[in-house]
């Protein structure tokens, strides 16, 4: 009787064991991602969110990592800092995610990032361009793209050829417009360039006249504009009504050029823009077969071509948590953390590869991702003129 | 807010709560429950996420109070008090990051600074009521806000203050969690108590006088005047300390605390709670901090600020005084 | 000069747009004393349902600018009736806050609906600007102007010479005697805070199409909306036309020659000023309703 009920137990033991086993293998991998899916700049955010979509669809449909699929806890951070450090908090202590991607705009992601040292979670920065995110001295911090500074030195090998002698600066007032024009600023007159007016836009403002009526009053050959592509749209429209006859240069890689043609039509011909992914080109990109087939699925789902230019990066975004996951080993967020300092990927924009950025010993991580330019000519997007005659 | 000419009462009078008298014995053991609850939340709330929630709707109840100051008891609208929270909060955070002073003298300082926004507005506003009020608090609050967004010497801008400080007491450190909470918990003490004392004292009565009937008010010498700038300035003391409080518990302090979203919440955690009573603006910042969180958990990205708008409508709708007041008066009810 | 120049006219433009605003607010608001906040939600919906127009029945362009305006007017009125007539004994604040979650609420579901990426509204006007001398304006916006100005004719004559018109000032001056006059109180109330919210359709159909149509483009219509009212006295309809074109040059002479960080900054100050030496708005006149 004993025997029996010894066996019994044992029985039930192991299966209890190996049904827990199945269980914890299965269990899937949770990835936070904090973005603004309300609110202005709810465009944006939703791309990075499709983006970030379809990554993880790839990642299950080869399995997941280590087995394990890959599951995304979403979270709308409303553009508004409060938010993103109560989506962060509830994704750390509800959701126990390992890593976190987000916020999209730098307020939104200065203030997740006491949390992330609270609880000793890593975030993977995918589009906040200040540059004090990196110097800060928070070790969870890995950025995939480019502070003001390293896009305007992306620029400085063309700014000869475009011939900019005197350039005046639109930005929006935010960290992003006033990093730009502070970073841009420096680099050119670095190389000699005479800066004129440095002009701000609020961010919901739609009327730019008198900034641009000043403007034209400088005599400068080339205005660089930072901001989002709705008000790139109303600048350029408004810089034609003032018949401002200059050349233009967008930075920041919001501007989207298939939606500025389609909105703004013949007032956005000619002029330049920096981006981060040319979907126009796939196969010129890094990882051109990578580029092709994440321009193809996008379309496939009905997303509108002009996201392409923002959804990459919450594609490149789980793709590099993945990827740690998988170095790792575990999804624990230290052992993640220390792998991602390990991973070495290619993404949609290019490689991704962390290096040392910030104080001494609480060093954050910083990629160094591709920096493209594009122009618009006779209503298409393509290569720069000064890069086609050569 | 009282829009109607001089002399004609705008609305019917709120309703007093507390107007019903239960049982004193149920009401002494909801209270001591109430109060044991409250001292020991810390240990029986175990996620550190609810603690999070309750800590950001006590900081809320503060400002909720405050406001309820002018705008429940005066009957004086301001849609600028985000202006006298984002001032507490960059005072506090620039005092302590800057000047390197304590945060328990950054604290009263920042404070101090809100209170002396409050007295200009109030007298800048002297003779304005009603809808002239709301307008200059509102262009007040637009002022200061763009200030902080294009003043980078002094506010740094956009880029806004990372790396508030923690509070410490002595050799104690605030910054965790159960820890904040005990400061939070008694500065919403602290505002209550002084809400309740300067309603009940003649001051406050003083205040009603100047919401109900203004013209009459003046007419027995009341010195209208003198009590407007006065509820200016404590409503404004009180939100500059909730600016504090939220500038060292979230360590970053950005031109966003302007936002007009801000002083939209505190409206309706005050009206919806129960303007004109002491604990309907708590009880709407307890429920408007949670509310939205809530949501969160039980709602997807996309449904939850339509839900939000939705839910308020009907809580309006349903509820017209506000939440309190219609407790009060169910108990009312129950009573006769 | 041609600098100023450039900047007065852009002024004006910008000031007809927020007179537009304005109109319909100052009866809802400076009439019927609610603090609409949803007031630009309207305006969002104008700029939308043309852009619905156009794209799905492929209507005329100004036909589909008419349809707006039927649309912001019906779902003014309906509004008026399920929402404000229940709460017409409450408080002021009361309404405000019922105001305040339809904002919230439109604003999301103008986001579910069409996304967060803005949409351009295709209008038939050239795109090449008028030039007269240093000036140049391109003629949508003279177009808008027109119209504007019309509106804001028709509204007036409205207002001051129609029966209707007339019902509604007594309504809102008196509502008791009105009633007793045989004035059906409760149908002023959904007429007046239709017409209010099918002006605000008006401007969003009109300046849709001049900037673009997103979801939170009527969040600085509302506050633009609000100083306007104010600055022209509350229920005063050439007040606030007038009101608005000040604001507009304001705010385009402070950007062009103060800071165009502080823009709006400086219609804030000016409206304080105007507040502390004129309490009762610029325009106001001694007998004024409301």
């Amino acid at each position: 009787m004993t025997r029996r009920c010894l066996v019994l137990a044992a029985l039930v033991a192991a299966a209890t064991l190996v049904a827990s086993l199945n269980v914890s293998a299965q269990a899937p991998i949770r990835i936070g991602v904090i973005e603004p899916l309300s609110g202005p700049v709810a465009a944006s955010g939703n791309y990075v969110r499709m983006g970030a979509e379809i990554a993880r669809d790839w990642i299950n449909a080869r399995g997941g990592v280590d087995g394990r699929k890959v599951e995304l806890r979403i979270e709308d951070n409303k553009s508004d800092p409060k938010e993103a450090a109560s989506a962060a908090e509830k994704l750390i202590v509800r959701d126990r995610v390992p890593a976190i991607m987000g916020a999209w705009g730098s307020s939104m992601t200065l203030a997740a990032m006491p949390k992330l040292e609270e609880y000793g979670v890593p975030m993977v920065v995918e589009t906040s361009s200040a540059a004090t995110i990196t110097k800060r001295g928070n070790p969870w911090i890995f950025r995939i793209s480019p502070p003001s500074e390293m896009e305007a030195l992306g620029l400085e090998q063309y700014v000869d050829r475009l011939g900019v002698r005197r350039a005046d600066f639109l930005a929006v007032n935010t960290d992003w417009g006033r990093g730009a024009i502070s970073a841009f600023g420096d680099m050119l007159k670095k190389k000699g360039v005479a800066v004129g007016a440095a002009e701000y836009m609020e961010q919901a403002a739609t009327d730019m006249n008198a900034q641009l009526t000043k403007i034209k009053g400088t005599g400068g050959d080339t205005l660089f504009l930072t901001t989002a592509v709705e008000q790139i749209t109303l600048v350029m429209k408004q810089a034609q009504e003032q018949r401002l006859e200059r050349r233009i240069v967008t930075t920041g890689g919001s501007s989207s050029p298939t939606q500025l043609i389609k909105q703004a039509g013949a007032a956005a011909e000619g002029s330049y823009h920096i981006v981060f992914f040319m979907p126009w080109f796939p196969e010129a990109m890094p990882d051109g077969k990578l580029a092709r087939a994440f321009v193809d699925e996008w379309g496939k789902r009905g997303h509108p071509f002009e996201g392409l230019t923002e959804g990459f990066r919450g594609h490149d975004g789980i793709a590099t948590i993945a990827e740690a996951i998988r170095v790792a080993g575990r999804d624990e967020p230290k052992a993640v953390r220390d792998a991602l300092w390990r991973v070495s990927l290619v993404g949609v924009n290019g490689p991704i590869k962390f290096e040392k950025d910030g104080p001494a010993g609480k060093e954050s991580g910083q990629s160094k991702p591709s920096i493209f330019v594009v122009q618009i000519r006779d209503g298409k997007v393509a290569l720069p003129d000064f890069l086609a005659k050569k | 807010m009282s829009c109607g000419a001089p002399g004609t009462p705008s609305r019917p009078p709120a309703v007093q709560s507390g107007s019903a008298v239960p049982a004193p014995t149920i009401r002494a053991v909801l209270a001591a429950l109430a109060t044991t609850a409250a001292l020991t939340l810390p240990l029986w709330l175990e996620s550190p996420y609810f603690l999070h929630v309750v800590i950001m709707a006590g900081i809320f109840g503060v400002l909720a109070l405050s406001l309820n100051l002018l705008l429940g008891y005066t009957g004086q609208l301001s849609l600028g008090h985000a202006a006298f929270f984002g001032i507490g909060a960059y005072a506090s955070a620039l005092l302590t990051l800057r000047l390197e002073w304590s945060f328990w003298l950054a604290l009263p300082g920042a404070v101090a600074l809100a209170a002396l926004a409050g007295w200009l507005i109030g007298r800048l506003a002297l003779k304005l009521r009603g809808a002239y009020f709301v307008l200059v608090t509102i262009s007040f609050a637009g002022v200061v806000a763009l200030v902080s967004v294009n003043w980078m010497e002094l506010t740094n801008g956009p880029l806004g203050l990372p790396g508030v400080p923690a509070p410490t007491l002595g050799p104690w450190s605030l910054r965790g969690k159960r820890a904040y909470y005990y400061l939070v918990l008694a500065a919403v003490l602290l505002a209550y108590l002084v809400c309740r004392r300067l309603v009940g004292s003649r001051i406050g009565r003083a205040f009603v006088a100047l919401r109900e009937n203004e013209a009459l008010a003046e007419s027995v010498g009341v010195d209208v005047t003198h009590y407007l700038v006065l509820a200016a300035v404590v409503s404004a003391a009180m939100a500059g300390l909730a600016g504090s409080l939220y500038a060292h518990y979230t360590r970053f302090v950005s031109p966003e605390v302007f936002l007009f979203s801000y002083t939209v919440t505190m409206v309706i955690m005050v009206v919806a709670g129960g303007k004109g009573t002491l604990a309907g603006p708590l009880v709407g910042a307890l429920i408007f901090t949670v509310l939205p969180e809530a949501l969160r958990a039980v709602v997807s990205w996309q449904w939850q600020m339509l839900a939000y708008g939705v839910l308020l409508v009907l809580l309006v709708v349903f509820l017209p005084r506000g939440v309190v007041p219609a407790i009060a008066a169910l108990r009312n009810r129950r009573a006769s | 000069m041609a600098e100023l120049l450039q900047h007065l006219v852009n002024g004006l433009v910008l000031g007809g747009t927020y007179a537009l605003l304005g109109i319909g607010l100052t009866l809802i608001f400076g009439l019927m004393n609610v603090v609409n906040f949803a007031h630009g939600e309207f305006y969002t919906l104008g700029a939308y349902a043309t852009f619905a127009a156009l794209g799905l029945a492929g209507a005329h362009f100004f036909v589909a600018v008419l349809a707006a305006i039927a649309c912001g007017t019906a779902l003014g009125a309906l509004c008026e009736l399920v929402l404000l007539r229940p709460l017409r004994a409450e408080s002021i604040d009361t309404t405000m806050l019922v105001m305040i979650g339809v904002w919230i609420a439109m604003q999301n579901g103008e986001l579910l609906i069409w996304g967060g990426v803005a949409k351009s509204i295709p209008h038939p006007f050239p795109t090449a600007p008028l030039v007269l001398g240093p000036v140049s304006i391109a003629p949508l916006r003279v177009f808008v102007l027109v119209l504007a100005a019309g509106l804001i004719v028709t509204a007036y004559l409205l207002i001051h010479t129609t029966r209707l018109g007339t019902a509604m000032r007594a309504t809102f001056q008196d509502r008791d005697t009105a009633a007793l006059m045989g004035v059906r109180i409760g149908r002023m109330h959904t007429a007046t805070f239709a017409f209010g919210s099918g002006l605000a359709a008006a401007a969003g159909a009109l300046l849709g199409p001049v900037f673009l149509a997103y979801p939170s483009m009527g969040d600085l219509a509302s506050l633009k909306a609000f100083s306007v009212v104010i600055l022209g006295g509350l229920g005063n309809l050439p007040g606030a036309t007038l009101g608005g074109l000040l604001l507009g040059v304001a705010e385009e002479f402070g950007a062009g020659y103060v800071s165009s960080g502080y823009r709006d900054a400086v219609g804030f100050v000016i409206i304080i000023v105007v507040l502390l030496f004129r309490p009762a708005g610029l325009f106001a006149r001694s007998e004024r309703i409301g």
